[in-house]
């Protein structure tokens, strides 16, 4: 193997340690999201749904809610019918909740399992396709 | 509660400059071509001078028009922004010079350093940039006199519409 080669083989491994290690916290910063949503699920719900919940936290003026999220949570909403509970929640009119649950941009959605815990966040924008597959893995 | 006027800012052209940043370097570093580097440096510096996200054309005309990002306009102060884009750049431009130089490890670090805050913005919304300006502007310093949006931790995306 020509040191070229080898420099390039070291190159690349060592930016995909850094890449692999940004991508882990980034991973271990929404898993403490996810317990911190698990933990005030009960902000938002009465009672433990028998189905799932996606929750999304989104503002009147979130350009990227109107034009992709809103209609993609309308599109799985309208597939899954009574077996999805879809909350809206407006982060100007309940900013306490949008802190609770550390939601620090919109739009962010949040996928509850039957049993009331939070398995997924997204941060950003997530289309239909992502939120199904997530759906379905409840 | 301060009694500015929020600006309108496109996050979205922002966010392909920083998508371009973090992609360029690791090329850059992945391939040991400084000139990537330099010419990162370079467009930061242009986007700099002219008030505007470096990669700004490329969103503009290529991204946008197609598309492939869709605008998240939303109010903001820029001057924070751009005041992260010259601190890139200030980086940028001292890891260039330390690779021409033979200073590969502080070049390289200096080039991943800049990767790293391109990429907790991109993917985290959080600015380092940004908060360093708030926290600049506590201390009254000339030309650091905007204030973060209502509700907005300082360097945060925000995500509250207020207009102050």
């Amino acid at each position: 193997m020509s040191s070229d080669t080898l420099s390039f083989v070291l190159r690349f491994g060592l930016a995909m340690v850094i890449i692999g290690l940004g991508a882990f916290t980034y991973w271990q910063i929404n898993q403490r999201l996810l317990v911190r949503a698990t933990n005030n699920v009960f902000t938002l719900l009465k009672k433990l749904p028998d189905k799932p919940v996606l929750v999304y936290f989104t503002t009147p003026d979130c350009a990227p809610c109107k034009t992709v999220q809103r209609p993609a949570i309308d599109r799985v909403s309208k597939m899954l019918g009574e077996k999805l509970q879809v909350i809206e929640i407006d982060a100007t009119e309940r900013p306490d909740l949008a802190k609770v649950w550390g939601v620090m941009s919109v739009p962010t959605t949040f996928l509850l399992d039957p049993r009331g815990e939070a398995r997924y966040v997204n941060n950003g924008v997530a289309r239909a396709e992502k939120l199904l597959e997530q759906i379905q893995t409840l | 509660m301060n009694s500015q006027t929020l600006q309108k800012v496109d996050h979205a052209a922002l966010k392909a400059n920083q998508l371009f940043i973090i992609s360029l370097n690791i090329l850059a570093f992945i391939f040991n071509q400084v000139w990537i580097a330099a010419f990162v440096a370079i467009v930061m510096g242009l986007g700099s001078a002219l008030k505007v996200p470096g990669f700004l054309p490329i969103y503009k005309y290529v991204l946008k028009p197609r598309g492939w990002m869709k605008p998240d306009v939303l109010n903001d102060n820029p001057e924070p922004h751009r005041f992260s884009q010259l601190l890139g750049f200030l980086f940028m431009t001292a890891g260039s010079v330390s690779l021409f130089l033979g200073a590969t490890i502080l070049g390289w670090s200096l080039v991943w350093l800049v990767v790293a805050l391109a990429a907790l913005n991109a993917f985290g919304g959080f600015c380092v940039g940004c908060a360093v300006y708030y926290w600049l502007g506590r201390f009254n310093l000339p030309g650091f006199s905007k204030q973060p949006p209502a509700g907005t931790i300082p360097g945060m995306k925000p995500k509250v519409g207020a207009s102050l």
